[in-house]
């Protein structure tokens, strides 16, 4: 190590690690600023390799092979059929309609999230308590909570055993064996596991709020219902920006794993999202190509929402 | 904020919040308390507590049919190793791009983190290919090396940000006193930035240990399945008997629920940051 440090020329002591350029001419005929590049791309190489390899070549395989017809070892160039099948088979819409249907329920746990918080940062006695427990269910994992849910509300499950106990049981349903249940239950299993994950970001984004600007709100007399809407509300803008494009992204790549345990996508194809399309298009028939050309078209469809997300974020902090 | 809620709205409100705690809770209670169930016992009242807690066959049958001690073995290990290669790859990079200068680094930073926003399921098909080509699908080094490889950019952006607020003056002085660069990266960017690499890392084990898509996708053999996948797919072969399928469950829940006892300060925070930024 001492011998390294030996072997490098007398600096300028302004050099640091972000220091200007000294044509300093080293051993090697290289520059200080020469040597700072090569040390910066050494450094980044492993990661831009490893990435490169296993992220960035397939994606352009994926965009390569929706124009082919592929079987994993053979491909033959068929233009646009892939995506004129696409759009002109009803899969891909009902495919879609369940990743909308998820993203159409994000205000309506948006909305209990806040109020939740709300009612938590009030003071409420035990908020760590009821923090800590909404959260419980958002650290398990997806897969191992449908699973659990898919027996809780399987026709003699806990869920109708309980409704018939208290003499509900006009409300017991075949949950997972019809359409409007299927999805109840779907939205019901994306509420559980996220409401932990809202109040945990909306109290954070409560405590940043100045409490001195709450009480003179106070002593001017605000009501609580003013308060809550005139300054709480605007302020949590950015944070509450957050929660739903996080929830919109999730709602178009993230349902595999519910919807897989769930319902499988069923009644037939009723539940299936894309993401659970496309899974079973390359790995259960084997349609590579047709299967690239889905995820290059989901792909597109995040790229649009994080395009939106950017604009959006820009013009919340420039404001 | 604070003061004047009458008492009965305060219990109103108590009483909301802790409905909201029993849904969250029940599912959990409702698992842990059938792992002591006979299938009998459950198909007559399955929301009945057990006869006690002294039939633990289930318990048993975890060991001795579904093999938990190995998808546990399993799980860990392929999170250890996929850790060990991300955060390798990652810290150096997120040091260059911190405090280095270069042709280029805005461009090559925005490329590794414009790298977010790739979902899993779209690189999957042509990987899949690629690792069957390679000779190493239903073998962990396909499900550990794409693990790696997708927490890269996320690694990188936290890490690059917060070794971006390491005082250059720190590092010139260890360069003055005749550190090396590879020094100054291992004695005082990691030391300084250890809080960084626990978050990231806690982040990167959960969304692993919860991960189905990929470890699915890649290996088949049951026995080098990790312990969400087998939950997913092994424990569905139980078929009707569910006290045991919920026992299984129960198994693949703990390792994660303890986690957050113990660290959730640390996770907590860790979430935080990208919300409140």
């Amino acid at each position: 190590m001492r011998d390294a440090a030996l072997e490098r020329e007398p600096q300028n002591t302004s050099t640091g690690a972000t220091g200007t350029a000294v044509s300093v001419a080293s051993r090697r005929g290289l520059t200080l600023r020469q040597r700072e590049s090569l040390t910066a791309y050494l450094s980044i190489l492993p990661a831009f390799l490893l990435v490169g390899v296993l992220v960035w070549r397939p994606v352009a395989g994926a965009v390569y092979h929706g124009f082919t017809d592929w079987n994993g070892a053979t491909s033959t160039w068929i233009g646009l059929k892939n995506y004129a099948r696409i759009l002109h088979s009803p899969e891909f819409f009902t495919a879609l309609r369940t990743n909308a249907i998820f993203a159409l329920a994000i205000p309506g746990i948006l909305l209990v999230c806040i109020v939740v918080s709300v009612l938590l940062f009030e003071e409420t006695p035990g908020w760590r308590f009821f923090r800590s427990v909404y959260y419980i269910p958002t650290i398990l994992s997806a897969a191992v909570v449908g699973m659990l849910m898919r027996i809780l509300f399987s026709t003699q499950g806990a869920v109708n055993t309980m409704l018939n106990a208290a003499g509900l049981s006009w409300l017991t349903h075949a949950w997972l064996s019809s359409v409007p249940t299927a999805f109840v239950v779907l939205v019901f299993v994306f509420y559980w596991q996220t409401l932990g994950q809202g109040v945990l970001i909306f109290l954070a984004g409560l405590s940043a709020i100045p409490g001195d600007l709450l009480e003179a709100a106070l002593l001017d007399g605000a009501s609580w219902r003013q308060r809550l809407t005139q300054i709480i509300i605007p302020l949590l803008v950015p944070t509450i920006a957050y929660f739903v494009i996080f929830n919109l992204i999730w709602a178009f790549v993230g349902l595999f794993a519910i919807v897989f345990t769930v319902t499988g996508g069923g009644p037939g194809y009723a539940t299936t999202s894309v993401d659970l399309l496309i899974y079973r298009k390359a790995f259960e028939s084997g349609q590579l190509g047709y299967a690239s050309a889905l995820s290059v078209l989901l792909f597109l469809i995040v790229l649009v929402i994080s395009a939106l997300q950017l604009r959006l974020f820009d013009r919340l902090t420039t404001d | 904020m604070r003061r004047g809620f009458h008492p009965i709205v305060q219990l109103l409100i108590v009483v909301v919040l802790s409905w909201f705690a029993a849904v969250a809770l029940y599912p959990i209670v409702f698992m842990a308390l059938t792992a002591f169930k006979t299938s009998v016992a459950y198909i007559q009242n399955p929301i009945g507590p057990p006869d006690g807690f002294g039939y633990v066959e289930n318990f048993q049958a975890m060991v001795l049919r579904f093999d938990v001690p190995r998808l546990f073995a399993n799980t860990i290990w392929y999170i250890v190793l996929a850790s060990i290669i991300s955060l390798t790859v990652s810290i150096p990079a997120s040091f260059a791009f911190a405090k280095l200068r270069f042709p280029f680094r805005q461009t090559l930073r925005l490329a590794m983190i414009a790298t977010l926003i790739v979902p899993a399921i779209t690189l999957l098909v042509p990987v899949y290919v690629m690792m069957a080509n390679w000779g190493i699908v239903d073998s962990y080094l396909s499900v550990v090396l794409l693990w790696a490889a997708l927490a890269v950019p996320n690694n990188v952006f936290l890490l690059g940000a917060l070794m971006r607020s390491i005082p250059n003056e720190v590092l010139d002085a260890a360069q003055i006193d005749g550190a090396s660069y590879l020094e100054r990266l291992l004695r005082i960017a990691i030391p300084l930035s250890l809080p960084g690499i626990v978050t990231v890392t806690i982040f990167n084990v959960t969304t692993w240990w919860n991960d189905l898509l990929i470890p699915l996708v890649f290996l088949q053999t049951d026995e080098r399945k990790t312990i969400t996948v087998a939950a997913a797919t092994i424990l569905g072969r139980f078929g009707l008997d569910t006290p045991l399928l919920l026992t299984g469950l129960l198994f693949a829940s703990l390792p994660p629920i303890i986690l957050y006892i113990l660290l959730q300060r640390t996770i907590r925070r860790g979430l935080v940051i990208g919300a409140i930024k």
